[in-house]
């Protein structure tokens, strides 16, 4: 909702306005679920699988239900429910199969945590351990074990998904543009590699807690530590086929969620304990451990890029394959899957695409929604591969970005057109470059090479990300004005650390033209007395609940003129209004305060009129569409906003230890709604995604049994490890549907870092990287190949040469055809014929 | 067993169970619930607390252990109704986002600043790094502390392009 | 909360003792807790009885003569070490590698016994004390054993302390005093993390011996080499002595490699550079 406006007549947006949930939470005062204590409140504590595939033949659970204390002991047995976002596959409690490593076999309730440890060491379990699927590529393999072997008579959402029974495939996402194999016809160069990366935990600092309470009658109360309260109620009301209204879900303050709240998680099992227990509440909080295992995490990725480029750094094709490795369950993995799909690659034109991504149910924990829905995975691959590509065609990597980036008049992946108001990536790729110094090394830069003897290198990617969500995705702002003419909100969004609440309160005292500190807008949700809100994910809260708090402030504004208008018998266009009250505009005397009207006008003979007043804003995403599910075509973007990362690194070309000397992050925000906020989620985000780059990820054994379940062996970035220096940009290209041209940038920030972190690694000291997390080992490791190199690629050449010969191994004679030469050396319009070159390079093995 | 113990100046006598950590005595039998637990096992300082003038992770020590120990809470550093100098610094400087690491944030702050009124950057990052921060990337909790100790000459901000 | 257990708190060493020797077997000694704490929060052990040694006086107390060297308590904290006037003027390498442990938090609570006693194969303080020579005195009911650190670990988590003993005092001897030396820890992070290996290196007027963690069973070290030693001679002395396993943390080629680059970079610091 952009008007036109004078940005410096802007008293509230755009300026330094300070937190408005800070002081509960710098004085400790602010109650986070596990502070919440009811009478009669139980203790929940959850068994779960040593293996990563199991039958379970035996469960005895007569010792712990015997132990004084414990109300409720329940097994998959006593529970036939299923839960599931998009895909209904999860029972609350496994029955007869375990699935992943970690998983709920059984639960407990009891009086004390202590009572309920005891209970739970009680549970014998007696375990027929089978062979688990862990390689998500080999989803085609007809002799892999199934996941989940009754995959076809699960219920999904049809309209998205293509779930194939029968097979580990619990979403094949399918996009279509252009004609690819004329594409690579065309190119004169064609480029493959694989890139990868493993599951990683969100690790929010509060762990996931839940609240719950099943009363006698069907009514259910939750405290949640969760993203979306109405995702909670609705999942529940479906899984439990009870109606809506009889579930209120309430979210106290939340302690970091990055997608690993957002759906529905211990609620189901804190309630069915509960009822078991007679309707006493039931908490379970979650262990560290249990948060890597028992819940979910990120998917891994393994993605082949192949494209074919023109001498002349166009892109000209890509055919890109994704194995999203979702482990037991669907949840957000098929969304993922969907979503990276239709963007996944990157900010780029691409003429001729082609997509297959698939979402694989391996015998690991399962992958949920994390910060970035997917982009952090592919932008890994996708921007390693931008600078494989620029390597191999001699071109600068910025100069290949910016020739191949999205501009006005481009189409994306799905057809959709990009114009001016879309956002500016190029833009946001050269301010970083000139941030960092691209291209070059400054005078310091090279005496401190000199100094510690390590290599500087330097990179600038781009990224871009689109909210994943319904094309219906809804909002409503309700503001309530209080006797003393302050407005007190009512809504369900959620901030669970971002900032959003700042913004619409900074939002919603520029349209009423109020002093801020007369807008109050309460932490907690609650769906019993606020209003629908699809859930906090995606980067749209700011977007959609932005453009409902313009709505909902004019809504009251217009309400008090009506009152107005009656009291002082005025036109409503004869009407203006200040701070403190509405008047007649040529007589300004003439006025009646908010305070007045609050609660309903009354005359001085005590004649009253209008009543309280409240004002409502709804909205609702404009225009989207489902992509076909053929080719992948539609609207699927409520708005893309851009950015780009320029990094500096430092390598000890020995050790392979480094150290990132820069990050330089711009993002096409399209207005600054609040500058410390942007900044906040700007570089927070950059540090998660450099500890996605850097340490982080699952480490499994052969059985599929996690290895790092915890701190210990799961890094994740301290004070010590940020860049030395931090610069953070926002460009501003107006977003026309956005609250003062505003566009969300919650996840942004932690896309292709990593990619950032690779390349430049590479630059300074040719460490080939396909893998990440980069840890310092990986690097010495790449450094070890380095040598190795250059006859690697006129072999790997050869091979794919030699595939696309029906199959034939390749021979001796083989490698004297040296294709990548051969085809430089040709001229331009003889080409037609030719079949181009291919490197393909095979992604080094790694324990 | 029965113990004493002095809590932001407050004294408290209780019977508590040995195998009761002192993060959990705080929280549940005092009702100090701005102590917060992150992991249990002393890697992630959300439960860092102040015990006889030093830094602790209070999951890591039993309450039987803290008899006649003077311990610091987040609950004691904003003064009859005031903020401290250093909350002031993380209000302005947007230091917080979800909250959860900023009351071990602070106390290891304040610890670092009553050795050292004018630390470097360096000491900063060295005096916090026993605290896990997921939401804010570190950075604006260090200008808090370079302000809170008057260091921070102009705010960093934004560039706008 | 942590499983069930007793707690008692013995005042005296001679109280100590006799609890050690009525429930050897079931008492499992609290110092710091850092290392104790976590074990049972894993349940990875469940103590009947936790002997809590840290209200003995003698056991936090630290001494230095130039007959006997540095004498430290067991329950001392990394901390108290770290800011130890004798230490920093003597043995500053202790200082160094005690300051290498953990956060702040840890090193406020974490007792330098302790980590003996933990007697992790990454334990930081191992290959310090090592490389200076140290020994550690073993007491109870029955009487005190003095015997080598390097004698002291038998695998991981494993030493010689009796069930019914207690580890009471570290001895840094006198000969190690004023040692040059350089210490460098592998980690996955900047921040704290566990040593995914630790050498340390020590060189008086008459030896140079150099200790190293996370790279066999127990902290390892190497015979004491004749001070002027040549680099390659002291690298073989290393890579005699280690022999690293793979894991979650480092594969076994690259904590190798490390260990060699670690050698020489702390030879040519103390050979070139002198003391740090």
């Amino acid at each position: 909702m952009l008007d036109n406006l004078n940005k410096k007549s802007l008293k509230y947006v755009g300026k330094a306005t300070r937190r408005i949930d800070a002081v509960e939470k710098i004085t400790g005062q602010a109650l986070y679920a596990g502070d919440l204590e009811f009478a009669g409140m139980l203790h929940g504590k959850i068994l779960r699988s040593p293996h990563a595939r199991a039958k379970i033949k035996k469960i005895d659970v007569s010792k712990a239900r015997c132990l004084e204390g414990v109300h409720a002991v329940l097994t998959g047995h006593d529970l036939d429910y299923r839960v599931g976002l998009y895909l209904v596959d999860k029972y609350i409690l496994a029955r007869d199969t375990v699935r992943h490593f970690g998983e709920a076999v059984a639960a407990v309730a009891a009086e004390t945590p202590a009572i309920a440890r005891k209970a739970i060491e009680l549970i014998e379990v007696e375990y027929e351990v089978q062979t688990p699927f862990l390689d998500p590529k080999n989803v085609f393999d007809k002799k892999a074990p199934l996941v989940h072997p009754e995959l076809g008579s699960y219920d999904y959402v049809q309209a998205v998904f293509t779930p194939i029974p029968g097979t580990n495939i619990a979403n094949h996402t399918k996009l279509r543009k252009g004609d690819v194999e004329k594409g690579f016809k065309d190119s004169d160069l064609i480029i493959e590699r694989e890139y990868t990366n493993p599951n990683v935990q969100h690790v929010p600092m509060e762990t996931h807690i839940a609240i719950g309470k099943w009363d006698i009658g069907d009514r259910i109360t939750i405290h949640t530590s969760a993203q979306s309260p109405f995702t909670v109620r609705n999942l529940f009301a479906h899984a439990f086929k009870i109606p809506h209204s009889n579930i209120r879900v309430f979210i106290p303050y939340v302690g970091g969620g990055f997608g690993g709240k957002a759906g529905i998680h211990l609620e189901p099992l804190c309630c069915c304990l509960s009822k078991a227990a007679g309707g006493r509440p039931v908490k379970i909080q979650a262990t560290r451990e249990e948060e890597f295992s028992l819940l979910p995490c990120r998917s891994g990725l393994v993605y082949q890029i192949k494209t074919g480029v023109k001498k002349n750094g166009k892109i000209v094709a890509q055919k890109m394959t994704m194995f999203w490795d979702a482990g037991a369950y669907a949840d957000y993995a098929v969304n993922v899957t969907r979503a990276s799909g239709f963007s996944a690659s990157g900010p780029y034109e691409i003429e001729n695409a082609w997509v297959d991504a698939y979402t694989v149910y391996t015998n690991k924990p399962f992958g949920t929604a994390y910060r970035g829905f997917g982009h952090v995975e592919f932008s890994w691959g996708m921007e390693r591969h931008m600078n494989y590509i620029a390597q191999k065609l001699n071109i600068d990597p910025l100069k290949f970005r910016l020739i191949n980036a999205l501009k006005p008049g481009s189409k994306t992946m799905t057809g959709e057109e990009v114009v001016e108001n879309t956002g500016n990536v190029s833009k946001c790729m050269q301010a970083v470059a000139e941030s960092i110094n691209y291209g070059r090394l400054t005078a310091e830069e090279k005496a401190r090479e000199k100094k510690t003897g390590r290599k500087i290198g330097k990179s600038v990617v781009a990224l871009q990300k689109a909210p994943a969500m319904p094309p219906f995705t809804g909002t409503v702002m309700i503001l309530k004005l209080n006797e003393d003419g302050s407005v007190t909100a009512s809504h369900s969004l959620t901030d669970y650390g971002m900032g959003t609440y700042t913004s619409l309160a900074q939002i919603i005292a520029e349209v009423l033209r109020w002093p801020i500190e007369r807008i109050r807008i309460p932490i907690e949700t609650d769906t019993d007395r606020d209003p629908y809100d699809w859930q906090t994910v995606a980067s749209k809260g700011l977007l959609l609940s932005g453009n409902a708090a313009i709505l909902a402030a004019r809504d009251l504004l217009d309400k008090c003129y009506d009152v107005a208008a009656q009291a002082l018998r005025a036109q409503k266009c004869d009407l203006d209004h200040d701070a403190e009250a509405v008047f007649v505009r040529h007589h300004a005397a003439h006025r009646v305060t908010y305070q007045q009207m609050a609660v309903g006008y009354a005359y001085p003979n005590g004649n009253a009129i209008c009543g309280p007043i409240v004002g409502v804003g709804r909205y609702i995403a404009q225009g989207l569409t489902n992509l076909n599910k053929e080719n992948g075509q539609g609207n699927p973007a409520l708005d893309w906003t851009y950015g780009a990362h320029g990094l500096t690194v430092e390598v000890d070309e020995k050790t392979g230890e480094y150290k990132i000397i820069k990050v330089a992050s711009a993002y096409d925000v399209g207005c600054v709604i609040n500058e410390a906020s942007v900044r906040g989620q700007a570089i927070g985000g950059m540090i998660q995604g450099l500890g996605t780059a850097m340490c982080e990820g699952y480490l499994y054994n052969g059985k599929g049994q996690l290895l790092n379940p915890s701190f210990t062996d799961n890094k994740i970035p301290t004070s010590l490890d940020i860049p030395e220096e931090i610069d953070c940009i926002a460009i501003e290209t107006p977003q026309i549907d956005g609250p003062f041209g505003a566009r969300g940038v919650g996840e942004h920030s932690m896309i292709a870092v990593c990619g950032a972190l690779g390349n430049a690694i590479e630059e300074a000291v040719g460490a080939n990287l396909t893998h990440m997390p980069i840890r310092q080992e990986d690097v010495w490791k790449a450094l070890q190949k380095k040598g190795r190199k250059a006859s690697e690629k006129v072999i790997s050449a050869v091979v794919t040469e030699e595939k696309t010969r029906r199959g034939r191994k390749p021979g001796k004679k083989a490698i004297e055809a040296p294709v990548v030469k051969a085809k430089r050396g040709r001229k331009p319009g003889t080409k037609k014929a030719e079949k181009p070159a291919e490197i393909k390079v095979e992604k080094p093995k790694r324990g | 067993m029965k113990i004493s113990l002095k809590v932001n100046g407050k004294k408290y006598t209780r019977e508590v169970e040995t195998n009761k950590n002192l993060l959990h005595f705080i929280r549940e039998d005092l009702g100090l619930t701005g102590t917060k637990e992150g992991c249990g096992a002393g890697e992630c300082g959300a439960c860092t607390i102040i015990m006889n003038g030093k830094t602790v992770n209070s999951c890591l020590i039993l309450a039987v252990e803290a008899n006649g120990c003077e311990i610091e809470t987040i609950e004691g550093e904003a003064k009859n109704g005031k903020l401290s100098k250093l909350q002031k610094a993380f209000h302005e400087n947007h230091a917080v986002q979800c909250g959860f690491c900023t009351p071990g944030m602070i106390l290891s702050a304040r610890a670092l600043l009553e050795k050292n009124a004018k630390p470097t950057v360096e000491q900063i990052k060295e005096a916090i790094e026993g605290n896990f921060c997921r939401c804010t990337g570190y950075q604006q909790i260090i200008e808090a502390v370079q302000d809170a100790s008057g260091q921070l000459k102009k705010k960093e901000g934004l560039k706008r392009a | 909360m942590l499983q069930e257990f007793s707690y008692l708190a013995p005042t005296t060493l001679k109280d100590l003792y006799a609890l050690l020797k009525k429930n050897a077997g079931t008492a499992v000694i609290l110092a710091g807790g850092t290392d104790l704490l976590v074990e049972m929060h894993n349940n990875w052990i469940s103590p009947k009885l936790l002997v809590d040694i840290k209200k003995i006086p003698q056991l936090n107390d630290m001494s230095f003569d130039r007959k006997n060297g540095l004498s430290i308590g067991a329950t001392t904290v990394c901390i108290d070490l770290i800011n130890n006037s004798d230490v920093k003027k003597y043995y500053p390498l202790l200082a160094d590698a005690a300051g290498r442990i953990g956060s702040h938090q840890l090193r406020n609570r974490a007792t330098i016994g302790g980590n003996l006693c933990t007697a992790s194969p990454c334990a930081d303080m191992g290959c310090s004390l090592l490389a200076l020579g140290a020994e550690v005195e073993l007491a109870s009911a029955d009487g005190i054993r003095v015997i080598p650190l390097k004698d002291y670990f038998t695998g991981p988590k494993k030493t010689q302390i009796k069930k019914h003993e207690v580890l009471q005092k570290i001895i840094v001897p006198f000969e190690s005093a004023n040692a040059k030396f350089g210490m460098r820890k592998l980690k996955r992070i900047k921040g704290h993390d566990i040593a995914l290996i630790s050498v340390a290196m020590a060189r008086t007027e008459k030896f140079l011996r150099v200790g190293v963690g996370s790279c066999a069973p127990t902290p390892v070290v190497t015979a004491p080499l004749p001070a002027n030693a040549k680099p390659e001679k002291v690298k073989e002395a290393v890579m005699k002595v280690v022999s690293p396993i793979d894991d979650v943390r480092a594969s076994r080629d690259y904590r190798l490699f490390m260990t060699g680059e670690f050698v020489d970079s702390i030879y040519a610091e103390i050979f070139n550079g002198g003391s740090k």
